[in-house]
């Protein structure tokens, strides 16, 4: 099973986009992530710093993954910016997959801004050893 | 001794240069030093650190760095001030299975001799550093009453 085959950040982003737009106000930024696989399973690292647990959203459903993290530090009140490099965007990344994920069992973990999900195969596609008799 | 791998140059022939209508006489030149600075960085690029995104803010009292450096223990960001220029270095151990994946990062920012460089903080939280550098008192801006007689 290719990985591209099975968890493709979404080509037809534009599309979902609407979709997500009513959802997400403002800029929105896609994360730095990475997939792992293995036997059990994938693995996805997302990026996501200035996100806290109350921020997080995770979804999966319908052969779609989406994760979505709202920063929640503000500037507060009498701070001058003096020098901008990073974007106040939400960061939004939408992963297609192929169903072939156990969807019961997808666990996720948050911490010090980077989030691990765990998606592990469903029964049906994991390597079946075959005794001969 | 360094041992410096050899690109083939992508476009061969330095006489040919001269002859294409659009191409300057230092095409030929200019693809060489673009191939010697490629080979000699690419080289070196597995052991530079990685820069990260950096934001400064002030307040009437203090100056602030904050830098996003996700996926960090506390014990492997260092912070420290050295002459004037706020050194922020972390290292980020990832494990997958057996192997341990090393990323570093490194940063350098000055900032004005009004800050008390002993009095410099840290904090990190969700994946950002907040750096604060409160300012000398004699720095800060004084509202200063003259009795009008």
């Amino acid at each position: 099973m290719s990985l591209q085959n099975t968890l493709n950040s979404c080509a037809c982003r534009s599309e979902t986009a609407k979709g997500a737009a009513s959802k997400t106000e403002g800029a929105i930024k896609k994360p730095t992530y990475a997939i792992t696989e293995s036997t059990e399973g994938f693995a996805l690292t997302v990026n996501l710093p200035g996100v806290a647990k109350d921020g997080l959203e995770v979804t999966s459903d319908a052969g779609e993954i989406r994760v979505v993290g709202r920063r929640n530090w503000k500037r507060p009140e009498g701070w001058t910016t003096l020098h901008r490099e990073s974007v106040d965007a939400t960061y939004e990344l939408v992963l297609t997959h192929d169903n072939a994920l156990n969807n019961e069992k997808i666990s996720a973990q948050l911490r010090d801004g980077v989030l691990n999900v765990t998606l592990p195969k469903a029964e049906a596609t994991k390597p079946r050893k075959i005794s001969v008799g | 001794m360094r041992i410096i791998r050899y690109n083939q140059p992508a476009t061969r022939g330095y006489a040919r240069a001269n002859y294409g209508s659009n191409r300057s006489p230092w095409a030929g030149f200019e693809s060489e030093i673009d191939r010697l600075f490629t080979s000699a960085v690419g080289n070196v690029a597995g052991h530079t650190p990685t820069q990260f995104p950096v934001d400064l803010y002030e307040d009437k009292n203090n100056a602030f760095v904050r830098a996003e450096l996700p996926g960090i223990n506390r014990d492997d960001i260092n912070v420290e001030l050295v002459d004037g220029s706020l050194n922020i270095n972390a290292t980020r151990k990832t494990k997958t299975g057996d192997d341990e994946k090393v990323s570093r990062f490194s940063r350098s920012i000055s900032v004005p001799d009004t800050v008390q460089s002993d009095k410099v903080q840290a904090a990190y939280e969700n994946g950002v550093l907040t750096v604060t550098l409160p300012k000398r008192e004699e720095s800060k801006p004084r509202k200063i009453n003259v009795a009008v007689s």
